[in-house]
């Protein structure tokens, strides 16, 4: 028998002086330098610079050589990369065992997946593949993933900024996601791994591991929020002093003066009610409101529309502000709805017959609100009237049904309003923090 | 019982298909022909990899045993790969084609060669990723093309592995797993056909030993 071979080269990055191991030597292409990120190409015996960089990553959850056992088979983890599209950023760990080869684990917010690459292609066609028997079918478009941090090593040439175009199909709790980049497709199948499996199986803390209790030990806060003034109020705590009521009394104060400030800033307020009627199966088309003029630069016009007969019912608002100065209109939709019934669990209600919206950023100057009406019946919509002659309108139907009559709208143009919703929002960013600490005060008690 | 002409250890006799060995002592190339023995040259050492493969390793697949008997290690602008020479017991040899963890098993379809593409790729014609052919009414797809030259050798082998030696090598696949494979050199071109599998669909026993890994019971 001969002696077991050493698969671990070492190597020295050429850059930073680094000693580094080559756990896949001979399979492995280019290795990322874990302490200074440049790309290196082990491929040959001659290690060569291929990408300088002088940042070394962090953030992987699963440090480069660790060990873990995932389906009755040891892995390493060798290779570990940071991608991101256009809306989030996940991590993917390459995984070796000499004797399976190559796999996957992929995390994104601490759920993760175990992959497998396809020796096969599934059938494409459209939106679904078949894969082995297996219908998968597509979820979201494919985007384009960017790779921003690259360490330790990899069997295919790897660089920052690698961009590969990513779909993925799913069936139950599999995924194939399918990479391509110049013209290369590859396919991957995921399994997703249940809470906890990944992190017990190569032995890491979990995301957020449990505190330590008592008295004494400084609270650890979420790093993202952690500054010098959190770091100050956690002394404080563990002094004793407990500052939330001063922190509550402030929030109420900052409410009180933004309120203050945006009614300040609001001045006389001016309105316009008009009675209208939304005919069913049509849109009557440039209801006038009456004019309403903005007297301050850059006003909330809010308008507020009530159907109090609407019962399964909807009514299409569609609103303009036509300026008189420019006759530029500005346009928005607004609805209103209301629905009832009764079904196993009672009596439901859904909606409501009055409806506001607001229009923000509005120029000082004299508008003339008009605005589009039409009522539709909910379950079964009133057909639309094919044509505007008054006797055709007349046939609707042709068994007799009467055509049901309009629906009268009450609407209330209001000039220089508050903006309300900036409001609540404020209200509860300003609570956020205060509440957070009740919590936390009340968690380790 | 042979010896190395060079350094005088004795050369294994693995099977009697390949006319070129290397010696594992001096790295001498070796032609045999019947019982003499001519040094050709040395060959350069194949780097240490990770490779669970090695020279008398033992296969079984499809019904048929094979043993691992020489391997020639390829390197192109995108890294490496090993190619195995398997000795059968059906007689026909084949290559065991390893590159990223995967192993892709072939034997020559002379045949093959006869079809207007193939015949067009040994005149010199490229390939493109895409193009697609039909063998045995499957369809095959060049999913890469390479431009590979020798590293080196080891064991038996049916031609000199010389370093520096250039090949072009164009793979495809079918949608269910099946590889073609068409080779060029200076020589010739010919086409070699099989399937993907992973290490453990092939049923291998004697595999090397790497340091810090334990090798699978089911592959003891």
């Amino acid at each position: 028998m001969n002696a077991p071979k050493h698969a671990v080269r070492a190597v020295t990055c050429p850059n930073c002086g680094g000693t580094l191991e080559v756990r896949a030597a001979g399979w492995s292409v280019n290795l990322a330098c874990r302490y200074c990120g440049s790309i290196l190409d082990v491929s040959r015996p001659e290690v060569q610079l291929l990408e300088q960089h002088n940042r070394a990553a962090a953030g992987f959850a699963l440090p480069l050589g660790s060990r873990g056992r995932l389906f009755d088979t040891e892995w390493q983890v060798i290779g570990a990369l940071k991608r991101s599209d256009a809306w989030s950023t996940w991590r993917e760990y390459l995984l070796l065992n000499p004797y399976t080869g190559y796999r996957w684990l992929v995390e994104y917010e601490g759920d993760w997946k175990f992959g497998t690459m396809l020796l096969g292609r599934p059938e494409e066609s459209g939106k679904t593949v078949v894969w082995q028997g297996q219908r998968y079918r597509q979820e979201d478009e494919a985007v384009l993933a960017t790779t921003e941090t690259v360490i330790g090593e990899f069997y295919w040439r790897v660089s920052s900024g690698d961009r590969v175009l990513c779909a993925s199909y799913t069936s139950r709790d599999f995924t194939l996601s399918r990479e391509e980049a110049d013209g290369e497709v590859n396919w991957t199948h995921l399994v997703a791994l249940s809470g906890g499996h990944v992190e017990s199986a190569f032995g890491i803390l979990p995301p957020e591991p449990e505190e330590p209790r008592g008295g004494g030990n400084k609270a650890r806060g979420y790093a993202l929020f952690e500054t010098e003034a959190q770091a100050e109020a956690q002394a404080a705590a563990a002094r004793g002093v407990d500052d939330v009521p001063a922190m509550l009394g402030l929030s109420l104060l900052t409410l009180i003066a933004a309120l203050v400030l945006m009614l300040g800033f609001a001045g006389g307020s001016a309105e316009v009610r008009t009675d209208i009627e939304a005919p069913f199966g049509r849109t009557a088309e440039g209801i006038r409101l009456g004019s309403i003029t903005v007297n301050r630069p850059w006003q909330f016009v809010s308008v507020t529309a009530r159907a109090n007969t609407l019962d399964n019912q909807w009514v299409d608002l569609d609103y303009s502000l036509v300026d008189r100065a420019t006759g530029q209109s500005i346009d928005a939709y607004g609805l209103v709805e209301h629905y009832t019934g009764r079904d196993s669990d009672g009596a439901w209600s859904e909606g409501d017959t009055k409806a506001t919206i607001q229009f923000g950023h509005i120029r000082k100057g004299t508008y003339d609100v008009f605005v589009d009406a039409g009522a539709h019946r909910w379950p079964t919509d009133v057909p639309p009237v094919n044509s505007a002659s008054p006797w055709e309108a007349s046939t609707y139907g042709g068994w007799g049904e009467e055509r049901p009559g309009p629906v009268p709208v009450a609407v209330t143009v209001k000039t220089n309003t508050v903006p309300r919703g900036n409001f609540w929002t404020l209200c509860i960013l300003v609570a956020l923090m205060p509440a957070f600490a009740l919590y936390r005060g009340w968690k380790y008690r | 019982m042979i010896n190395c002409p060079s350094c005088g250890a004795a050369l294994p006799v693995r099977g009697l298909s390949a006319p070129y060995t290397t010696c594992s002592h001096c790295q001498t190339l070796i032609l045999r022909q019947g019982q003499a023995v001519e040094e050709i040259g040395k060959v350069a050492v194949v780097p240490e990899d990770v490779s669970p493969v090695r020279i008398g390793t033992r296969f079984h697949v499809g019904g048929v045993d094979f043993v691992a008997a020489g391997r020639v290690r390829w390197g192109w602008s995108g890294g490496s790969w090993n190619e195995w020479l398997l000795y059968a017991a059906d007689g026909q040899t084949r290559w065991l084609g390893e590159a990223m963890g995967m192993y892709m098993l072939t034997a020559e379809r002379a045949d093959v060669m006869t079809s207007s593409l193939a015949r067009d790729f040994a005149g010199g014609g490229e390939l493109v990723p895409g193009q697609t052919f039909v063998v045995d009414g499957a369809e095959y797809a060049v999913s890469d093309v390479k431009q590979a030259e020798c590293l080196g050798g080891e064991g038996d082998l049916p031609f000199p592995p010389r370093t520096g030696w250039a090949m072009t090598n164009v793979d495809f696949r079918t949608t269910g797993g099946a590889a073609l494979s068409l080779q060029r050199d200076g020589q010739g071109a010919s086409a070699w056909l099989g399937t993907w599998h992973e290490l453990a669909d092939l049923a291998p026993r004697a595999l090397a030993e790497i340091e810090g890994w334990t090798v699978p019971e089911a592959m003891q």
